[in-house]
């Protein structure tokens, strides 16, 4: 690729994790684990995509959840209109893309000349609409209640499904990081860093964001799809707030403006998700597990902005810096 | 004739109860340039803590009393732990004050339970009027009275005080007031206790009227506050009132005609201000959108 020197070490590290990922579901035969780990990683390529936004461009949208929630839906409605087969599987994720792609076009389009404040509101507002929208259209989404459907035979088999996932994740990661060290995720980050500059530089900064938009929309269709194949089942839960905060936690728990930082804090949340409410049986605080999460996400806002992964790699340039050339890898957020 | 009486103040009542909210999210975002997104959390602990205490002491109004001294304590804490250490910076307050929203709210299922309590109207205030044949509730009157009070109060502290000069000065322009001598830092701590009192206060009145209280409501509120925020103003007090009646209104109006519109009107209505006049209908600062 285009940094051939600094990426030769990470890559070893990617190929070893994904060495041991795809060994995994042979040599640990537990079903429990494999499903929780494919949770992880469909939560993973949700957080990644709203990283796109928050972590890279340095936009707030409360609205993700709205197309994820697209693609659950597409992918159930084709699912159980047309036929549970491959085909129409892919043919849905495709759907769904495009459907929220029009949508993140639009709705960028409208949001993103206002300042932070009313951008998050108005996504806010937008994906209550879109919500109100799912839970009165009963003919086509059964509202609440939602309504199952039959996934692809193929995907019966856990491991078959746990493959297909890790797939697209590894596919998703690679063209976002290709997309965030190209000239045009350089522009993404230089509006972060400072929007007005970026303009007087010449940039029409409205277009880069509707096209980071785009893409973080598209990419969260993507983990949409695959999380109404893993349930099964779909209802209007997967376009409330709670997704859009679980992507939230994910991205500033493991660390903004990384890729590998929302991969991390999926794995951190999923895992203590499943873990403390397994402690709860004893111990009634636990079922409330999202304070404890709260307060390390408000403590993380505070103390540590770049979350896990981006105050691990401050600590490692530092460390190199002692005796080499500074990497310019550790970007401060704006303050 | 009688429809529309009853929708009218089943309109005002609604509006009054969001005007409480988003009096202080509008101060506190005209002054400190905050959006607090945790506001809709001191709702919810108004409303638990006020009725819990009403609960044991049988008594409406010492329940008012504890659900604004709980909004006053949360209020002072918030500013100093959760506000002060991101002041200046945008997408940080937007994500700090949603985290402190999350925390509180699920404080409250720790604190009383995760299940929806009921709530009773008090003896005096039960029951309703007959005036020919309209039938008026008590309780909705006594919401739209004390929203009216409180407007008259809040407006008389902002036009004819001191202290209301400065908010006021501060809203247009705080860099002046604060090189003028004034400790701009306390007035943000005043104002910020003063709103989320009210956010309590309202979260108490809410109560009654709805009949039951849980958790989650004081998000859905604090969206309808927003709302009204974006469409009264940012900073204006007046505009947040004509705001808050008209999204009340509006809701009541809906709900009746056409129940499939009654949650999309007042988002749509926010839509179409912020893109055509982000700085709100009545608002009395200019600045720039972008």
């Amino acid at each position: 690729m285009n940094q051939p020197a600094l990426l030769s070490k990470q890559n070893i590290i990617f190929a070893i994790l994904l060495v041991v990922l795809v060994a995994f579901p042979f040599v640990a035969d537990s079903r429990t684990l494999t499903i929780l780990l494919t949770q992880i990683f469909i939560f993973g390529i949700l957080a990644m995509s709203y990283d796109i936004l928050l972590g890279y461009t340095g936009i707030v949208s409360f609205g993700h959840a709205m197309f994820f929630g697209i693609g659950a839906y597409s992918t159930a409605i084709m699912l159980k209109e047309i036929q549970p087969t491959i085909p129409v599987f892919i043919g849905s994720i495709v759907v769904g893309m495009v459907l929220a792609g029009i949508l993140s076009f639009f709705v960028g389009l409208l949001t993103l000349r206002l300042k932070s404040h009313f951008f998050a509101m108005l996504t806010l507002a937008i994906s209550g609409l879109l919500l109100v929208v799912a839970e009165k259209w009963r003919s086509v989404t059964k509202g609440n209640d939602g309504f199952t459907f039959r996934a692809p035979d193929v995907f019966k088999d856990r491991i078959v499904f746990y493959f297909c996932v890790l797939a697209c994740l590894v596919i998703v990661f690679l063209i976002l990081r290709r997309f965030v060290n190209s000239p045009l995720g350089r522009v993404l980050i230089a509006i972060r860093e400072n929007e007005q500059r970026t303009r007087s530089l010449g940039f029409k900064t409205l277009h880069y964001k509707v096209i980071s938009s785009i893409v973080a929309g598209v990419i969260a269709s993507l983990a949409g799809s695959l999380y109404a194949i893993s349930l099964r089942f779909v209802n209007t839960s997967m376009m409330t707030m709670d997704i859009t905060l679980d992507a939230l936690l994910m991205t500033i728990i493991g660390g903004v403006g990384t890729l590998v930082g929302p991969l991390v804090g999926s794995v951190v949340i999923e895992f203590a998700q499943h873990y403390l409410s397994g402690l709860a049986r004893d111990y009634p605080i636990f079922e409330r597990w999202i304070i404890f999460f709260g307060i390390i996400y408000i403590l993380a806002v505070v103390f540590f902005p770049k979350g896990i992964v981006g105050s691990i790699l401050t600590k490692i340039s530092k460390w190199k810096q002692r005796d080499q050339v500074p990497l310019p890898e550790s970007k401060e957020r704006s303050k | 004739m009688d429809l529309l009486i009853s929708l009218v103040i089943n309109g005002l009542a609604t509006g009054m109860l969001i005007f409480l909210l988003a009096a202080g999210l509008t101060l506190i975002f005209g002054l400190m340039d905050v959006l607090n997104f945790a506001h809709g959390g001191l709702f919810v602990w108004g409303a638990y803590t006020g009725v819990v205490t009403y609960a044991y002491t049988e008594s409406f109004l010492i329940g008012i009393v504890v659900s604004i001294l709980t909004g006053i304590i949360l209020g002072f804490i918030m500013e100093k732990l959760i506000i002060t250490p991101v002041y200046g910076n945008h997408v940080q307050q937007i994500l700090i004050t949603l985290g402190f929203m999350l925390v509180l709210q699920e404080m409250i299922k720790v604190a009383f339970g995760p299940n929806a309590i009921p709530v009773t109207v008090p003896s005096y205030l039960a029951g309703s009027w007959e005036i020919g044949e309209v039938i008026v509730i008590k309780y909705r009157v006594f919401i739209i009275v004390v929203g009216f009070i409180i407007f008259g109060i809040f407006h008389y502290i902002l036009t004819r005080t001191k202290i209301g000069l400065i908010v006021r000065a501060g809203v247009i322009n705080k860099e002046m007031v604060q090189a003028l001598g004034i400790n701009i830092k306390r007035v943000f701590l005043f104002v910020f206790m003063t709103g989320a009192s009210l956010a309590a206060l309202g979260g108490m009145l809410m109560a009654p009227y709805s009949g039951s209280i849980y958790a989650e409501m004081g998000m859905e509120f604090a969206i309808l506050g927003f709302i009204v925020v974006v469409i009264g103003g940012m900073g204006s007090f007046s505009g947040s009132l004509l705001a808050a009646i008209l999204v009340g209104l509006a809701g009541s109006f809906m709900a009746y005609y056409v129940p499939y519109l009654s949650l999309a009107v007042n988002m749509i209505l926010m839509a179409i201000v912020l893109i055509f006049r982000p700085q709100g209908l009545f608002s009395m600062i200019r600045r720039e959108s972008t």
